[in-house]
């Protein structure tokens, strides 16, 4: 088995400057995918691999920046920390209501509570809006 | 002594609560409200159970109002929820 920790799959996302590197989360062992960087809209292949898509990311980083007020030109990874980017805790709250209520979905008391990069909050989503079959 | 994670489930299920409100008013009040008044009760940590018991009773009078006002639901769609076009 290829022992993998991470694999870094970097994108360069067509509408914005923003490099997100994406990673892979390590429950997977099939494949191992070179480093390769895609100028086209790659978000579709990643619906075999389990993280996020690159349009879920921009949508959680999007409310992210109006909730907590972000200026248009702060560097706004995947890997960005909510309290790195000054939200406290209730922020992070707001926050999470604020994807539920875009996403129409109904995260538990358990999953908020580790929600702490965009990352794991754009996962979460496309876990939740998969189980569920949104109309 | 109510712990961190006890505060922001109340926090959480107030949010919650009040998004079920049928008027965009009243939605908007209680969501502004509660993170202010959580906000504001943050930085005084003697406060703190005494603040968390009296939002715990606003929690009931929440959802109670919720269901009252829920039996007499807007006609009509309020301005600021339809869509600039």
């Amino acid at each position: 088995m290829a022992s993998l920790s991470t694999t870094s799959l970097s994108f360069k996302a067509p509408s914005t400057r923003i490099s997100q590197v994406l990673k892979k989360g390590s429950s997977f062992q099939s494949v191992t995918f070179g480093r390769f960087t895609s100028s086209t809209s790659k978000s579709l292949r990643l619906q075999i691999s389990c993280a996020a898509k690159a349009e879920t990311v921009q949508k959680v980083s999007d409310i992210v920046k109006e909730q907590l007020a972000l200026t248009a030109d702060t560097p706004l990874t995947a890997e960005s920390k909510f309290t790195a980017l000054g939200a406290d805790s209730l922020d992070t709250v707001e926050i999470v209501m604020a994807l539920e209520e875009k996403f129409n979905i109904s995260v538990e008391e358990s999953d908020a509570q580790n929600i702490t990069t965009i990352q794991e909050a754009a996962d979460l989503i496309e876990d939740l809006v998969q189980k569920k079959p949104a109309a | 002594m109510v712990s961190r994670s006890e505060v922001l489930s109340l926090c959480r299920a107030m949010l919650r609560a009040g998004r079920q409100y049928p008027h965009y008013n009243l939605r908007e009040y209680t969501k502004r409200r509660t993170l202010d008044g959580f906000r504001m009760n943050n930085t005084d940590q003697s406060k703190v159970n005494e603040a968390y018991a009296e939002a715990k009773a606003q929690l009931v009078v929440l959802e109670r109002s919720v269901k009252f006002h829920s039996l007499y639901p807007p006609k009509t769609k309020n301005i600021m929820e339809v869509k600039l076009q």
